[in-house]
């Protein structure tokens, strides 16, 4: 999913599977020696749950704003210029501010330049034309593990990605609308 | 015409002629100075700086009179490749800023800058964010932030100020007090409306239009909407060209190569910051000096890798010089460069690039700037069990790779919430079944616990809880936690 110079955006419900697809796409990035940020406008992010996924965290700038859309906003635009970020997210959550079209071609002509691969997670789609992969998350099945009738953990979450936009090839693992699992 | 809401920002750089011979020598900016054109000895003044105006020097004078009124004027020759040069040095300050720009005319830019608030702030922080920029290139631009191109432009001639902003719905009483000149009308027009007694945009725009119809033609409209404010043409985006070059006449003959040398090396500095601005870098160099005997001496410089700093590529251009030396005197220069965007380090092999020490630095800073010292930098795990036991260390990308061992699966991850809210449960059977949380009220449709942790009995700070994985009955999938210390319920955070 790493179409690097471009923007991609991830949406669905809560608990859909973005942020678990966001930090999977971190994963790939850390272990193949790149370099990583994680704008994170509500504070979610959750480093032990990254770290048991795979990610490198050595290799992951985390920038907490606070719940503050604006500043995530300007602290993303700042990261996509800044030349040798593998990948960019910019995680704002359930209440994703509207970006005019201005800056959705600023962010993706600074990504262009910078050769980093901007992932936007949100509820809804708003970088508009601006993205060139945009694909949402949809929960089809959950399995518990432990004794039957009184399950003790949750035990893994099958996902299925759909294509909303694409105005590229298909970068990810495997085919786009097959379901995928993910352990807890 | 500007649509309704749209915010242009209007970059002038007044006398634009003198700025950009002073961007090419600097120290000139503390001199009185005159660019003129024409065979001497008849040439006459094109323009003057600052001290040249306080001096008496208009344009149209001889270089003769000029001098009378002023003993130590500088004169340089008017360049026209240093003036695109200057054009092109402002409009990549602008495309740092905003990615719609239009090449207007020597020295006046326009930017789109609709929906940059979220980026810089207000208005106000835009412009002086595009006047910084301008700056960075060696130009002294004024910068204006109007509804429409026309009114920017008025206002950032009308006033004095490095920026000016219109608020929306001020358009019209910044227009009416401006004076006619700053329009640029052709002289027929200007004496015309003179002869009527028209001194201010707010007594042309209060003219009849279909009498300045009937007596001025498509002229007399044109003039009015200007002088109403609106934009008279669409905007034309400019797109930079793939190579960007950087020229130096010089007022006399250079045949040593030292001081060719120290030349090449301010049209570099005035390249490589038109690179930085842009977060460009070079991938082949052409270098044209043109020789006294009417010849011309041209280089091509591969780049072994690409490059932005002034003195690697001076050094590869003092280089290509020693080996091959022009073969006479040089009496202008011209450094070309095919920009790349991708970025010039390689990192270890096999791994991508990472961002250099000095671009981090930068970005420290700036990130401390916005968000503050404290939030920021590279997640820790703490050994503990504790959950959500992470600290911040300063980032530094480690050069091993930590990518030995099975490769993990893929995992679900929690969204936390911080600070974990607290909750209300009902239980049933030693096991959930409703949730309370502030108003609203979830009922669970399957859960998965009790899972229990406990730790740090040892040190005092001793914690236990219970943890459950929920299915809500609105497809939320959660974790809650039970406080058995204090018997309380939290929501540690949703799956997702």
């Amino acid at each position: 999913m790493l179409a690097r110079g471009e923007i991609t955006e991830i949406v669905g419900r809560p608990s859909s599977g973005r942020t678990s697809l966001l930090v999977d796409c971190l994963r790939e990035a850390t272990r193949g020696g790149g370099v990583a940020a994680v704008v994170d406008t509500d504070e979610a992010f959750d480093p032990s749950a990254a770290a048991r996924a795979g990610v490198d965290l050595r290799r992951v700038l985390w920038v907490r704003c606070g719940g503050r859309r604006d500043v995530a906003l300007r602290v993303a635009d700042l990261l996509v210029r800044c030349p040798g970020f593998t990948v960019v997210g910019l995680d704002l959550g359930e209440r994703p501010p509207r970006i005019p079209l201005t800056v959705a071609f600023r962010l993706r002509l600074a990504v262009r330049r910078s050769g980093s691969a901007l992932l936007i997670l949100a509820s809804r789609r708003i970088a508009g034309p601006g993205a060139t992969l945009a694909v949402q998350t949809i929960r089809r099945s959950l399995e518990w593990s432990g004794p039957r009738g009184a399950p003790t953990r949750l035990a893994r979450v099958g996902i299925d990605v759909r294509v909303l936009r694409s105005r590229g090839p298909w970068h990810g693992r495997g085919e786009p609308g097959a379901t995928r699992w993910w352990t807890a | 015409m500007s649509p309704p809401g749209s915010r242009v920002a209007c970059l002038w750089v007044p006398f634009f002629a003198a700025a950009a011979t002073e961007r090419c020598e600097p120290p000139l900016a503390e001199r009185a100075l005159i660019v003129v054109r024409g065979a001497p000895p008849v040439t006459r003044v094109v323009e003057a700086n600052a001290a040249g105006r306080e001096a008496g020097v208009r344009p149209g004078m001889t270089e003769s009179e000029a001098r009378a009124r002023c003993p130590d004027l500088i004169s340089r020759m008017f360049c026209g490749e240093g003036i695109v040069s200057a054009q092109h040095a402002l409009l990549e300050a602008a495309l740092a800023v905003s990615p719609r720009v239009e090449d207007t005319a020597p020295g006046l830019v326009h930017a789109d800058v609709d929906g940059l608030r979220r980026l810089f702030g207000d208005d106000g922080a835009v412009a002086e964010h595009l006047a910084r920029q301008a700056r960075a290139v060696g130009l002294p631009a004024r910068v204006g932030v109007a509804g429409s191109r026309t009114v920017a432009g008025v206002a950032v001639r009308a006033t004095g100020g490095r920026v000016v902003v219109v608020p929306p719905g001020g358009e019209r009483a910044t227009l009416a007090t401006a004076p006619l000149a700053v329009l640029d009308l052709s002289a027929g027009i200007a004496a015309t409306l003179a002869r009527w007694g028209v001194r201010t945009l707010g007594e042309l725009a209060a003219l009849p239009r279909a009498g300045l119809a009937e007596r001025l033609g498509p002229e007399g409209l044109r003039v009015h909407d200007l002088a109403l404010g609106r934009d008279p043409d669409p905007f034309t985006p400019y797109a930079p060209p793939p190579f960007w070059e950087e020229a130096q006449d010089l007022d006399w003959e250079i045949a040593d190569l030292e001081m060719l040398g120290a030349v090449l090396d301010r049209v570099l500095e005035r390249l490589t910051a038109r690179f930085g601005a842009a977060h460009v870098w070079a991938d082949t160099l052409s270098l044209r000096l043109q020789l006294a005997t009417g010849g011309r001496h041209e280089r091509t410089i591969a780049l072994a890798q690409p490059a932005c700093e002034r003195s690697v590529l001076a050094t590869l251009v003092r280089c290509e010089l020693a080996t091959r030396p022009p073969a006479a005197a040089v009496t202008a220069v011209a450094v070309s460069a095919r920009v790349v965007r991708v970025p010039p380090q390689p990192g270890r092999l096999g791994q991508p690039p990472a961002p250099r020490q000095r671009d981090l630095a930068a970005l420290v800073a700036r990130l401390t700037e916005l968000v503050g010292s404290d939030n920021f930098g590279s997640p820790r795990l703490i050994d503990s069990h504790h959950p959500d036991a992470v600290l911040l260390v300063p980032f530094a990308p480690a050069e091993d790779l930590d990518s030995d061992g099975p490769r993990p699966s893929s995992s679900v991850v929690l969204r936390r919430m911080r600070p974990s809210p607290r909750v209300e449960v009902a239980i049933e059977d030693d096991r959930p079944v409703h949730v309370h949380w502030g108003s609203a009220v979830r009922r669970i449709v399957a859960c998965a616990g009790p899972w229990r942790a406990s730790g740090e009995w040892w040190d005092g700070r001793a914690w236990a809880r219970d943890e459950w994985d929920l299915l809500l009955d609105d497809g939320t999938l959660c974790r809650l936690a039970l406080d058995r210390r204090a018997n309380q319920w939290f929501l540690d955070g949703i799956y997702d």
